[in-house]
C-alpha cells in the first residue's frame, strides 16, 4: 500500500473542513490557471486519466495483493493543474464504493494530488538532472520521494486530528456508562461492561506507532510502484516521447475531420 | 474492487430502492452517514449497520460482494484504532464507523446508476468537474475491458505466470502501458465526438424520475428516524447508554427475520 485512504467518522470536523477548504481553493486555482476553452477540451483527457487510475487499483498484483495507484504516471502525463482536477475525481469515484471516506473526500484529495504533483515536479527536475534516456529511473525516484511525502502528509494528517475525536469531544463513550441494563425488571440482563471502579479511558493516539506501521507497510508498495511507474515511463518515453517530456496536454489537440481551419 | 459489479447491481436491480428517486436516496445516505459520524456508542453504530444490512438483504442485492467492499475502509480504521489503542470497545467502535459508513455508500451505489449520483454533485461543483467524473464512468468500463483483453493476450505471450509476483506485475505493466495509451487515443476520439455534438462546457444528466413518491419520503424519514435515533443517544448519553442493547437486539431480531425470509426463498449471494 503506497497510500491509505481515510475513512468516515475518525477524523475531528475542523479538519475535514479544512481539507476541503483547502482542495476547493487548490481547485479554484487549477480552473484559473487554465481558460475555459483549455479546460473543455481537457476532459476527455482528465477522465481518461482518472479512469485509468481506477482500472490500475482494480487490478492486483498476485499472490501479494498490491494494486498500483498510477498516481506519479497521471501526475507526469497531466502536469500540476489538471492533475488536481484528476485526484479530486479519482477520490469522489473511490469514496462512492466505499474506498475512503465520504466526508473525507476533500483531505484524502489533497493526499493524493500532493503525490502527483510532487512527481511531476521531480521528474521533470530528475530528468533535467540525468537525461532523458533514463526517464524510467527518473519516474522511479519521482514515484519513491512522491510517496513518501504523501504518507508522511497522511501521518501529519492524523497526528493532526490528535486524539480521536469521538472520544474527546463529548466523553460520550465513556466505558462507565455503556452497561447492559434491563429497563423492564431487575436485571436480567446486567451483563456491565465497565464497572465504576474502571476509569474512563482517554484514548491518546500514538503517532509513532501509527507512524510505524504506515511507513512499514508503505515502503514495500513505494518500491513495487516505482518499479512499475519506471517500467512504464520508459516505454511511453519510447513510442511517444513527447507525452512524458511534454505532457499529455501539451499534445495538440486535432480538429474533427472536415473541421480543420475552424476556429472556436 | 470491482467498479464493475457496482454498475452492473445499479443498472440491472429491479428492487424498490432501485425505483426510488436518486435525490431521496442522496438525502437519504447524508442523514445516515451524519448518525454514524455524530455516533459515539459502538452499540449504536452496530444497530445502524444492521439496520443497513437488512435493507441490503431485504432487497434481495447482492449481499457478498458489498459485504466485503463495506469492510475495506475496515483495514485504514483497524490501523488507526491500534495505534490509539485504549480497550477492545474503542477500538471496534473506531472500525464499525468506518465499515457502517462504507455499508450506507454502497447500498446507494448498488442501487443508483453513477450519472445518477454525480447530477447532483454537478449542480454543486464546477462544471469541469462534474463533467469530468461523467467522462471517467465513460471511460472506466471502455478502459477495463481493453485492460481485461490486453492483460490475457500479455499472460498469453508470457506463458504460465503462476504465483511468480515478477512476472506477474511484468504483465501487469505491459498490458497498463498498452491501455495508457489506448486512453489518450480515447481522449483524443471523445473530444472530437463532444465536438461535434456541441460540446459546451457543460454536460447535462436527466434525472431519473421516481416511481413513487410515498416511498422517497418513507426512505428519507426512515434514514431521519435514524439520525434522530443517532444524536438522541449523542446528547443523553449518561441516560440511554446503559439500554443501548435494546436497539442492538431489535436490529438484530429483524436481520435473522430477514436472512431467514432471504434464505427459504433460495436467494444466493
Amino acid at each position: 500500500m503506497s497510500h491509505i485512504h481515510i475513512p468516515d467518522g475518525i477524523l475531528p470536523l475542523w479538519l475535514v473542513a479544512l481539507g476541503w477548504v483547502i482542495i476547493v481553493g487548490w481547485i479554484a486555482l487549477a480552473t484559473k490557471m487554465a481558460s475555459a476553452e483549455e479546460l473543455r477540451r481537457r476532459v476527455p483527457l482528465v477522465g481518461a486519466m482518472a479512469a485509468l487510475m481506477l482500472v490500475g487499483m482494480t487490478t492486483e498484483i498476485i499472490p501479494i495483493a498490491y494494486h498500483v495507484n498510477l498516481t506519479v504516471l497521471a501526475g507526469i502525463l497531466l502536469g500540476p493543474w489538471l492533475s488536481v482536477i484528476t485526484a479530486l475525481v479519482v477520490n469522489v469515484m473511490l469514496a462512492l464504493v466505499g474506498h475512503g471516506g465520504t466526508t473525507v473526500i476533500g483531505l484524502n484529495s489533497v493526499v493524493i494530488a500532493l503525490e502527483m504533483v510532487v512527481g511531476w515536479a521531480l521528474f521533470g527536475q530528475l530528468v533535467r538532472l540525468l537525461g532523458r534516456r533514463r526517464a524510467g529511473m527518473s519516474a522511479a525516484i519521482a514515484t519513491v520521494l512522491a510517496l513518501a511525502l504523501s504518507t508522511t502528509l497522511l501521518v501529519a494528517i492524523v497526528a493532526a486530528g490528535g486524539a480521536p475525536a469521538t472520544g474527546r469531544e463529548s466523553g460520550a463513550f465513556d466505558p462507565t456508562t455503556l452497561s447492559f441494563h434491563n429497563p423492564f425488571g431487575g436485571g436480567v440482563v446486567a451483563n456491565v461492561i465497565a464497572t465504576k471502579e474502571q476509569p474512563a479511558a482517554v484514548p491518546v493516539l500514538s503517532v509513532t506507532r501509527f507512524a510505524t506501521m504506515v511507513y512499514a507497510l508503505g515502503s514495500i508498495g513505494w518500491l513495487l510502484e516505482a518499479l512499475i511507474i519506471a517500467q512504464i515511463v520508459g516505454f511511453i518515453a519510447r513510442v511517444r516521447p513527447g507525452l512524458v517530456f511534454e505532457g499529455a496536454p501539451a499534445q495538440p489537440v486535432r480538429a474533427p475531420l472536415g473541421d480543420e481551419g475552424v476556429h472556436h | 474492487m470491482d467498479i464493475s459489479l457496482v454498475d452492473r447491481a445499479a443498472t440491472t436491480g429491479v428492487s424498490a430502492l432501485h425505483r426510488t428517486a436518486p435525490a431521496a436516496k442522496l438525502a437519504a445516505t447524508a442523514l445516515v452517514l451524519g448518525a454514524v459520524i455524530v455516533s459515539t456508542n459502538v452499540l449504536v453504530v452496530a444497530t445502524i449497520a444492521m439496520g443497513l444490512f437488512s435493507v441490503v438483504l431485504g432487497q434481495r442485492l447482492k449481499w457478498l460482494p458489498l459485504l466485503v467492499l463495506s469492510l475495506y475502509p475496515g483495514i485504514f480504521a483497524a490501523l488507526y484504532a491500534f495505534a490509539a489503542w485504549t480497550g477492545g470497545l474503542w477500538a471496534s467502535l473506531i472500525v464499525f464507523k468506518a465499515v457502517t459508513s462504507a455499508l450506507a455508500v454502497l447500498l446507494l451505489m448498488f442501487t443508483t446508476p453513477y450519472p445518477q449520483v454525480f447530477a447532483p454533485i454537478q449542480r454543486l461543483m464546477p462544471a469541469v468537474i462534474g463533467d469530468s467524473l461523467l467522462m471517467t464512468y465513460r471511460s472506466l468500463f471502455l478502459l477495463l475491458e481493453k485492460f481485461s483483453h490486453t492483460l490475457t493476450a500479455a499472460r498469453l505471450r508470457a506463458g504460465v505466470v503462476g504465483v511468480n509476483p515478477i512476472k506477474s506485475a511484468a504483465t501487469v505493466t505491459r498490458s497498463l502501458g498498452g491501455v495508457l495509451l489506448y486512453s489518450i487515443d480515447l481522449s483524443q476520439r471523445t473530444h472530437d465526438i463532444m465536438h461535434l455534438r456541441g460540446y459546451d462546457g457543460r454536460l447535462v444528466v436527466s434525472p431519473m424520475p421516481s416511481a413513487s413518491v410515498g416511498v422517497d419520503r418513507f426512505v428519507v424519514v426512515l434514514a431521519a428516524a435514524v439520525a434522530a435515533f443517532a444524536l438522541a443517544w449523542r446528547i443523553w448519553f449518561p441516560v440511554l447508554n446503559p439500554y443501548a442493547w435494546l436497539p442492538l437486539a431489535a436490529s438484530a431480531a429483524v436481520l435473522v427475520i430477514v436472512a431467514a425470509a432471504r434464505l427459504l426463498k433460495g436467494d444466493s449471494a
